[in-house]
């Protein structure tokens, strides 16, 4: 077996482990005779309520939400040719954040806010794509320009938001835009949403491979790379689109997890997507874990912690990456 | 046999009334939703430290099982077990607690986690006051959820005479122009919408920048300079934290520095929607009176 796809058996295991762990583990300890009293249907109904109704579908949701930003950022890095792209590189967490924030600041409740923040990263995606588009010929970085700018406009209106925002409305926004998964409610759609995407991504996995090398290679191996690159970006733009929505603009795991995974598995998408979604997965799992348990009673957002627990395992697999 | 059981029986339904005074409570929260308990609640958790000192000043005290960080007061509330801070609880440990009845604050509490709670199936109480008669109001319907109706009808009473006559004594008193500084970066105060604003109206005096859209408005040092008030109170960092006035007394030409007019309230005294904005309105009050006296005791020619 090849050491590429003997990774991905690594990752399954874990990611369960994982999602295991944080099922187990919370603020209130449960003794391991109470967890498996309630998985075997029987229980204390406050036990279950904790594991089935609190634990079990926020752990779920992290891991849709890290898998789909993963994911997210290997797409990026592939359509922009730059090791710095992830899902909100091209402004996409700004639109979404001017729109969760507007509906916050009107009160609106959370199945709103949620809408919001999907409208706004659809409008963020449309202005990108319609002003990249716009005279007819673009390249990657030509996009990434666009996007960095609109990225930057985005920015300026949530400090405008946060500036003239009710005192009482901040502590929410702020955990809105460091990202929190204290929210999520059903994991299907983000988790569905994910199997779809590493499905349908799988039988392009060979023509992302050669894109990644560039368009002219692309070209020339018989890949339409206009299309390609279009389908790539409008993908990208509706995974993040979907995490956003869920769990707020959780930084670091879209960029960091997928140049983990090219340091340890190599550069074959067809193994990078689907243990992006793993590992991403597995990450923002363990981070909100964390996130909910290592201060407790207080509660931190989810996004604090993945930079903390991500960067000293980056910088570690880059140095051992160098030495050997 | 037949006889001992019916014996039992009458003993049993003699000692009902003693033992279970389980008759249901109802009462209208600040949302607007309509709590029912099968009984008063015996396990209360509390989100914010002014429900918290709400519940004691009911006599509830004792029947908190869970409250939020910074529940300092009265000092047994310092003992009662932590459930996270107030803008994010830990609605794990909330349960945990087995609470029957919840009690939490619209604008300091996470709406999406109280609705959550509800939707657990947790009874909620949600708390919004905006006035004297508002904190009344709450410390009643506090009273009747945890079965002390008549403290809680007390300490109701208490609260509304005590404003009474701080109103009857300073109905026509001339007024006074007030800054209220609620936080020192950015500077922030409140519109007259806020309790804080009708402690200062109550007390005669005027809040500068009352008519302010915003309740609790960011505003520039420029703004107060140029409306110059005759007294600027302030709260701050602590229950013993002058810095924030002290701070206004690099511009010697605010006519507050000049005749000394400025007021250190403990934040807790009138931030908080409990009791003891009593105490806080009536240290208000007296240095309104104190600056209304050094009005009249000369100083004409610098005054507006």
């Amino acid at each position: 077996m090849t050491r590429p796809s003997r990774s991905l058996l690594v990752l399954l295991p874990g990611a369960l482990l994982a999602l295991a762990l944080a099922v187990a583990i919370g603020s209130v300890n449960l003794a391991p005779a109470e967890i498996w009293a309630v998985l075997r249907g029987a229980g204390e109904p406050l036990h279950r309520t904790m594991l089935m109704e609190l634990r079990l579908p926020r752990a779920l949701a992290a891991f849709a939400v890290g898998g789909l930003l993963s994911v997210a950022g290997a797409l990026m890095q592939v359509l922009l040719r730059n090791p710095l792209a992830d899902p909100y590189v091209l402004g996409l967490s700004g639109g979404a954040a001017v729109g969760a924030l507007l509906a916050m600041i009107a009160g609106l409740g959370m199945a709103l806010v949620s809408g919001a923040a999907f409208t706004g990263a659809l409008v963020s995606t449309a202005i990108v794509f319609g002003t990249a588009h716009g005279t007819g010929s673009w390249t990657p970085t030509r996009l990434l320009l666009t996007g960095v700018v609109v990225a930057a406009g985005w920015g300026a209106l949530i400090s405008f938001l946060l500036a003239i925002a009710p005192a009482r409305e901040l502590p929410g926004m702020l955990f809105w835009l460091m990202g929190d998964m204290a929210n999520a409610r059903t994991p299907w759609p983000p988790l569905v949403v994910l199997a779809l995407v590493v499905a349908a991504a799988m039988p392009f996995g060979r023509s992302l491979n050669v894109l990644a090398r560039g368009p002219q290679q692309a070209a020339a191996l018989g890949v339409a790379v206009r299309r390609m690159e279009w389908t790539v970006y409008v993908a990208a733009a509706l995974i993040t689109a979907t995490a956003v929505t869920v769990a707020g603009s959780v930084g670091f795991v879209g960029l960091i997890v997928p140049h983990m995974l090219r340091l340890v598995v190599g550069y074959d998408q067809r193994i990078i997507l689907p243990a992006s979604a793993l590992a991403g997965g597995t990450l923002l799992v363990l981070a909100d874990t964390l996130a909910r348990t290592i201060i407790a009673p207080e509660q931190l957002p989810v996004g604090v912690i993945t930079a903390m627990l991500g960067v000293p395992v980056f910088l570690w697999l880059l140095h051992r990456s160098q030495s050997t | 046999m037949h006889f001992a059981r019916s014996i039992a029986a009458t003993a049993l339904l003699l000692l009902l009334p003693a033992i279970a005074p389980a008759a249901p409570v109802a009462v209208v929260d600040d949302a607007g939703n309509r709590l029912r308990l099968d009984a008063p609640a015996q396990r209360i958790v509390s989100l914010t430290p002014h429900l918290t000192e709400n519940l004691f000043a009911v006599g509830a005290g004792e029947q908190i099982v869970g409250a939020s960080q910074f529940s300092d007061h009265p000092p047994e509330a310092e003992d009662i077990p932590r459930i996270g801070g107030y803008s994010r609880i830990d609605i794990e440990r909330v349960l945990a607690l087995e609470p029957d009845l919840v009690v939490g604050w619209s604008s300091g509490n996470d709406m999406a986690q109280l609705e959550r709670l509800i939707g657990l199936g947790v009874p909620v109480y949600i708390s919004e006051p905006r006035s004297f008669a508002d904190i009344a109001s709450t410390l009643e319907r506090l009273g009747h959820l945890s079965g002390n109706d008549a403290t809680g009808s007390r300490a109701a009473e208490a609260l509304l005479s005590g404003v009474s006559a701080l109103e009857t004594r300073y109905r026509d008193a001339e007024p006074v122009s007030v800054f209220y500084q609620v936080w020192q970066q950015p500077l922030m105060t409140v519109n007259d919408d806020h309790l804080i604003a009708k402690a200062i109206a109550l007390c005669g005096g005027d809040n500068v920048f009352g008519a302010l859209d915003t309740l609790v408005p960011r505003i520039d040092r420029e703004s107060v300079l140029e409306l110059d008030p005759e007294v600027i109170a302030a709260g701050g960092m602590g229950e013993d934290r002058r810095d924030w006035v002290e701070a206004w007394r690099q511009w010697p030409q605010l006519q507050a520095v000049r005749k000394e007019q400025l007021l250190f309230i403990p934040p807790s005294l009138i931030q908080r929607h409990t009791p003891r904005v009593l105490e806080g309105t009536t240290l208000l009050c007296d240095a309104l009176a104190a600056a209304r006296a050094a009005r009249a005791s000369g100083n004409r020619d610098i005054a507006r």
